[in-house]
């Protein structure tokens, strides 16, 4: 199987005599998540009404909803994190439930009690088990109480607001030992995190992350935990129902890291053995009873060079790389949630899937595109869009909610599109996505696919063996890279700006610059289609 | 006009906005087959401006994923204005003193330094918040600073004045 079409009676949707499960809900999201919950809700019979600030007034999630609410300015804070005014637009909307998508409000158990409180249904894990897993700290000590292995480290926030306490925390620090990372206890995405080699260097770090994290995410609570190096993280997405059944849905491998943010995921993680894949699945679920999780969670894991797991911390939520799971489960999540959450049990073809993903037999990769520069450390770049043509054709999946033209505004999350391409095994979708990369033109920003080619051509990945979060430093030379396609962007612009003729020098076509490695397959392209798809724009 | 000469010698000089570290003028000249082979996959132009008053285009070109903006122009017409700004005494760079500017758009989260402090290498000068990131911009060589032209809590825009090292 490598198609991505679905099958008409697709398990997921239940097209059958019942009503939807519910008749109307609210997005509480924006981007390509809120624009993909939607698709899911019109697939499913279920009215959508969509959020949005002053930045995305225009924003394609608000023209795909069936109604649309002003939230309020641009940043966040007064816009998709107000939970008085998105309560307020499902009321006044007649919105019978809530779906947070992923970041934003999506694990905050304030938000989930005010839902609820509120007379609707939060799509997504209980407020309960959001403090018991959604919260690293709380994770780490439900976690470890069943005995899934922790990263060593403190089970309290370090007490930030006594000046007199930073002995005890250092203290802590030395115990744990150097080099360590100091997390955001609310934290997700890399942000409230800071790696210190030394003790000198806890005091500024400590108030660095704390104040991230409470820019972030409200809340400034830090703790500390040794760092595992060299190490994949491999997670592992659960499901589970209001009657307490939960099931493992694979696992993804998302090592390919830059600033702890992920790059590139795929499922099933490569190399790992059938008894490695059981014990990781159980000691998910595991993790997951404990904490009396329903709904969608990812339980996240460090794989350490001696083979060894260790529990980082769990989403309580959706994550953005669930189309890979989805591609290789042929589930449809986000409609599993709904069903979920209107109080079904999981379904046999959910039950089924998690048979079938202790023994994969298909491959999904997704690579995420940010506005980004990645010859500047990948430091943020928002702009406008000039052209985008997004790949498509066999196994390829994308998911976006940028169009052509469009502003990237510099509040939210610098991720512009998710690619995933899906084949029956790791070469074939991997294949499709170095042909998908190809196919990509986007203009006007500067965007990670410089890394994202050479990463899908380089040996260190495409064998597999050099999967770790220190990809992107030990294998990335962006300046270098950057550097490479200068002299002839040089002469191309002198070319198509001094020449009439610029036109027909399109000539034979030559492969794309490379850091280390040759390419390891054939570069799929033709100087035909080169030349019907490059033209000079007059 | 310069579009409908085939064959001239063009000066391509990286904007101020797109410019990184390295990224230097280079003269091409069409008509050396070695400059014009140039064209491959994975080749986009994305805009082409009209010329200015002085002749010059900007042109955005994608290769390989990588973005560039350049300004081109005629190089002898180039050189030829080069050399009468010369002449005019020239605005150059005053010595010693280096302007920081933005290279994202953002709010200003902290400023840590005032005028009149020693700074060495590589010290945090100020952070600048943008998609929920905080970016440290750092000192590129030891100096005293002069003006501060951020505030906390400011939006900045990509090439504005930041500060000033004497």
């Amino acid at each position: 199987m490598t198609s991505v079409a679905r099958p008409l009676d697709d398990p997921s949707l239940r097209k059958d005599d019942r009503p939807p499960p519910f008749p109307r809900i609210l997005v509480a999201n924006r981007g390509e998540i809120a624009l993909r919950v939607i698709r899911t809700c019109r697939d499913l019979g279920i009215e959508t009404v969509a959020v949005y600030s002053d930045a995305d007034v225009d924003a394609a999630h608000v023209a795909a909803a069936d109604t649309a609410v002003r939230l309020g300015p641009a940043p966040a804070v007064e816009s998709y994190l107000r939970i008085d005014a998105i309560i307020d637009a499902a009321l006044v909307t007649g919105a019978l439930a809530i779906h947070p998508g992923y970041g934003f409000l999506s694990e905050r158990a304030s938000f989930v009690r005010a839902v609820t409180e509120a007379g609707l249904t939060f799509i997504g894990p209980s407020a309960e088990s959001i403090d018991a897993l959604g919260d690293k700290l709380g994770a780490r000590r439900t976690v470890s109480a069943v005995g899934v292995p922790v990263v060593p480290g403190t089970f309290e926030p370090a007490p930030l607001d006594r000046p007199d306490a930073l002995e005890g925390i250092v203290a802590n620090a030395d115990a744990i030992g150097f080099p360590l990372l100091i997390k955001a206890a609310a934290g997700g995405g890399g942000r409230g995190m800071r790696l210190i080699a030394s003790p000198q260097e806890m005091p500024a770090a400590l108030v660095a992350a704390s104040s991230e994290a409470r820019a972030a995410f409200g809340d400034g609570s830090v703790y500390l935990e040794r760092l595992i190096h060299p190490a994949r993280h491999i997670e592992v997405q659960l499901l589970g129902d209001l009657a307490g059944d939960v099931v493992a849905l694979g696992e993804r491998d998302c090592s390919v890291q830059r600033r702890h943010q992920k790059l590139v995921e795929e499922s099933p993680a490569p190399g790992l053995s059938v008894d490695e894949r059981d014990a990781l699945h159980d000691m998910a679920i595991r993790a997951a009873r404990a904490a009396g999780l329903a709904n969608a969670a990812t339980a996240e894991f460090l794989f350490d060079q001696d083979r060894r797991f260790w529990f980082l911390e769990v989403n309580a939520r959706l994550q953005v790389e669930h189309g890979v799971t989805e591609l290789v489960t042929d589930l449809d999540l986000v409609a599993e949630q709904l069903w979920i959450a209107a109080g079904e049990p999981l379904s046999p073809a959910v039950r089924d899937a998690a048979d079938r993903a202790r023994h994969p037999g298909r491959h999904a990769i997704e690579i995420r595109l940010a506005a980004e520069d990645p010859a500047r450390d990948f430091a943020p770049v928002p702009g406008r869009i000039g052209r985008w043509v997004m790949p498509a054709g066999p196994g390829v999946r994308v998911d976006t909610a940028i169009a052509e033209g469009e502003r990237i505004p510099p509040d939210y999350d610098p991720m512009i599109a998710k690619v995933m391409t899906v084949g029956r095994d790791r070469r074939t979708a991997l294949q499709r996505m170095r042909r998908a990369l190809d196919e990509i033109v986007v203009t006007g920003v500067q965007t990670t696919l410089p890394f994202d080619r050479v990463l899908v051509r380089h040996r260190a990945f495409v064998d597999a063996t050099g999967l770790s979060t220190d990809w992107v430093p030990d294998h990335w030379d962006g300046p270098g890279s950057r550097a490479a396609s200068y002299a002839t962007a040089a002469a191309i612009a002198a070319t198509s700006t001094g020449n009439a003729n610029a036109e027909a020098r399109l000539a034979a076509p030559a492969p794309p610059s490379l850091r280390k490695d040759e390419p390891v397959h054939g570069d799929w392209r033709s100087a035909g289609r080169r030349a019907a798809t490059d033209r000079w724009p007059r | 006009m310069a579009a409908m000469s085939p064959i001239r010698r063009q000066l391509v000089v990286p904007t101020a906005a797109s410019a990184h570290p390295g990224d230097g003028p280079v003269t091409i000249d069409p008509a050396d087959p070695s400059d014009a082979t140039a064209s491959r996959w994975g080749t986009t132009v994305g805009r082409l401006g009209p010329p200015d008053t002085e002749g010059r285009r900007v042109a955005e070109i994608v290769v390989d994923g990588w973005r560039y903006e350049f300004t081109v122009e005629d190089a002898d017409r180039a050189a030829l204005r080069e050399r009468a700004s010369r002449d005019r005494g020239g605005a150059g760079r005053v010595g010693g003193r280096l302007e920081i500017r933005a290279i994202i758009p953002g709010r200003i989260a902290a400023v840590a330094v005032t005028p009149g402090d020693e700074v060495a290498a590589g010290q945090t000068l100020l952070a600048v918040e943008a998609m929920k990131m905080q970016n440290e911009l750092r000192a590129p060589r030891a100096g005293v600073v002069g003006r501060v032209a951020a505030a906390v809590g400011t939006t900045v825009e990509v090439g504005a004045l930041l500060l000033v090292l004497e």
